[in-house]
């Protein structure tokens, strides 16, 4: 009946379980696509950059499950792309922990395939920012990789997964929305993802250069996504807009697809190179980075590093902004600290895309404290 | 709760009604704010001293179609949470 959309007091006080691990499996990447928040480097066959070594990947595990860790996430760069990563999915079925996983879909063989549906609790999303050839290459990169990812798309499907589409949201294939949902239904998508440009690394660029729909654009098709377009698919549709901009029975309805909360209480990155980071941004941001894998244990990263313990003690009540005036914050702790970080290297900055409604005056008033003419 | 009880809402919360008859039911004081589906808006809206869980559910059952079959049990435990929490009370 009631759903409590503030942070429960207690979390502050003790160390929260590690719930999962981010891997960035690969510096590099087989694509070159404009909105990348981390810019991988483009890796073509003579150049070999550095991945994650299987051993220390193992380990990690092992130390992270007895922090209680209950999940692991493979991304990167490409984390197909990883020379063992046969293996390294081979090694996770036995591991009882959930493995999400973040392809372009251009490496996933029927084989890669098999061995990922082999692991039980296992979900997969495949990036494809357009609905043909022309639109998705011009924003990835690099030629063929269209069909590549589709027949991508099909060997999971065959496999018995039905994996998230995700779409970033760009000038150039905001048409495509609606022929994205039909392209996933055709393919058997578990659901379409719709996310936004983030404002770091080649995002940023894309930013500058107005490549992206304004914000004002971008609240407008999220409603229309989220109020029309949602109501007319079988699959389930994510709109990647902060909580404040989400209608309330889409976050907490029985049909509703929840908060898109940053997790940062539960998660660690490690980067390719075996380093630990908040999330992936210590790749962008080297202050984020925070020990390595092979002479720090993890328990004791995860307990005593500073920035952790910092952001542990003050999330949300510390909170700067927009993000301090909203009633959401509980539930959503400014969208996604990293992110944040990298553009004002404030941990307690705003969301840039809330900062940007509240400043252009079209934040919406019911998720604020004060309405805004009191605050300003 | 007592059944016959009539609970009156602190005044002290503001409710923010949305377009999708969801609400924000927040205190200004502390930030703590609970998102409530449409029923539960509805219920808020009649703890006002003047109504018994009998009276608010006779009221549901008169405006709306589809009424879930165990509404009672979570109209009642919702009004159980509020009045825990301090979010409403008897007048005494
Ligand atoms: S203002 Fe901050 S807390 Fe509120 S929805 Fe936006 S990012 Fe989340
Ligand atoms: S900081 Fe960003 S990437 Fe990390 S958990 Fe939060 S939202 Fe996710």
């Amino acid at each position: 009946m009631a759903w409590n959309v503030k942070q429960d007091e207690s979390l502050k006080k003790e160390i929260p379980t590690l719930n999962q691990i981010y891997f960035y499996l690969t510096e590099g990447c087989n694509l070159a696509c404009r909105h990348c928040w981390l810019a991988p480097k483009l890796q073509k066959k003579k150049h070999q950059y550095p991945v994650l070594d299987f051993d220390l990947f193992r380990s990690i595990v092992e130390q992270g499950k007895k922090l209680g860790m209950t999940g692991v996430k493979l991304t990167g760069g490409e984390p197909l792309m990883h020379p063992d990563i046969e293996q390294l999915l081979k090694y996770l079925i036995d591991q009882d922990v959930s493995v999400t996983i973040e392809t372009n879909g251009v490496l996933c063989t029927p084989e890669v395939a098999m061995l990922v549906a082999k692991n039980k609790n296992v979900f997969v999303s495949v990036s494809l920012d357009g609905t043909d050839s022309r639109i998705h290459e011009s924003i990835r990169g690099v030629k063929g990789c269209f069909e590549e990812a589709i027949q991508g798309i099909r060997n999971l499907v065959n496999a018995g997964i039905a994996p998230q589409i995700i779409m970033t949201l760009m000038r150039r294939n905001k048409h495509q929305i609606e022929a994205m949902v039909r392209l996933g239904e055709r393919l058997g998508a578990h659901s379409v993802k719709f996310n936004m440009v983030q404002p770091t690394e080649r995002g940023k660029k894309m930013h500058e250069l107005d490549e992206t729909p304004s914000v004002k654009e971008l609240i407008e098709i999220g409603k229309w996504v989220e109020e029309t377009l949602a109501g007319d698919t079988q699959l389930k549709l994510y709109y990647d807009s902060p909580a404040a901009f989400r209608p309330l029975s889409r976050l907490y309805g029985q049909e509703g697809t929840g908060c898109n909360v940053c997790g940062i209480l539960g998660i660690l990155g490690v980067l390719a190179d075996g380093s630990y980071s908040l999330c992936g941004i210590g790749s962008a941001v080297s202050e984020l980075v925070f020990g390595h894998a092979s002479r720090d244990r993890l328990d004791k990263v995860w307990k005593e590093t500073k920035i952790l313990e910092e952001i542990r003690e003050g999330m949300p009540k510390k909170l700067t902004g927009v993000c301090a005036s909203c009633l959401m914050v509980g539930s959503c702790f400014a969208s996604c600290l990293a992110q944040n970080y990298y553009r004002t290297r404030n941990i307690w900055a705003p969301f840039w895309f809330c900062d940007l409604a509240f400043q252009e005056g079209i934040f919406p008033q019911t998720r604020l404290y004060k309405k805004q003419q009191i605050l300003a | 709760m007592k059944e016959t009880g009539k609970p009156t809402a602190n005044p002290m919360l503001v409710l923010r009604e949305e377009f999708d008859d969801w609400a924000i039911l927040f205190d200004p004081d502390t930030g703590d704010a609970h998102a409530l589906n449409p029923i539960s808006v509805f219920v808020w809206k009649r703890l006002d001293g003047h109504h018994s869980v009998d009276d608010i559910m006779s009221e549901l059952v008169k405006s709306c179609d589809d009424v879930p079959e165990n509404a009672q049990t979570e109209v009642i435990k919702f009004i159980d949470e509020l009045l825990e929490q301090g979010y409403a009370g008897y007048e005494i």
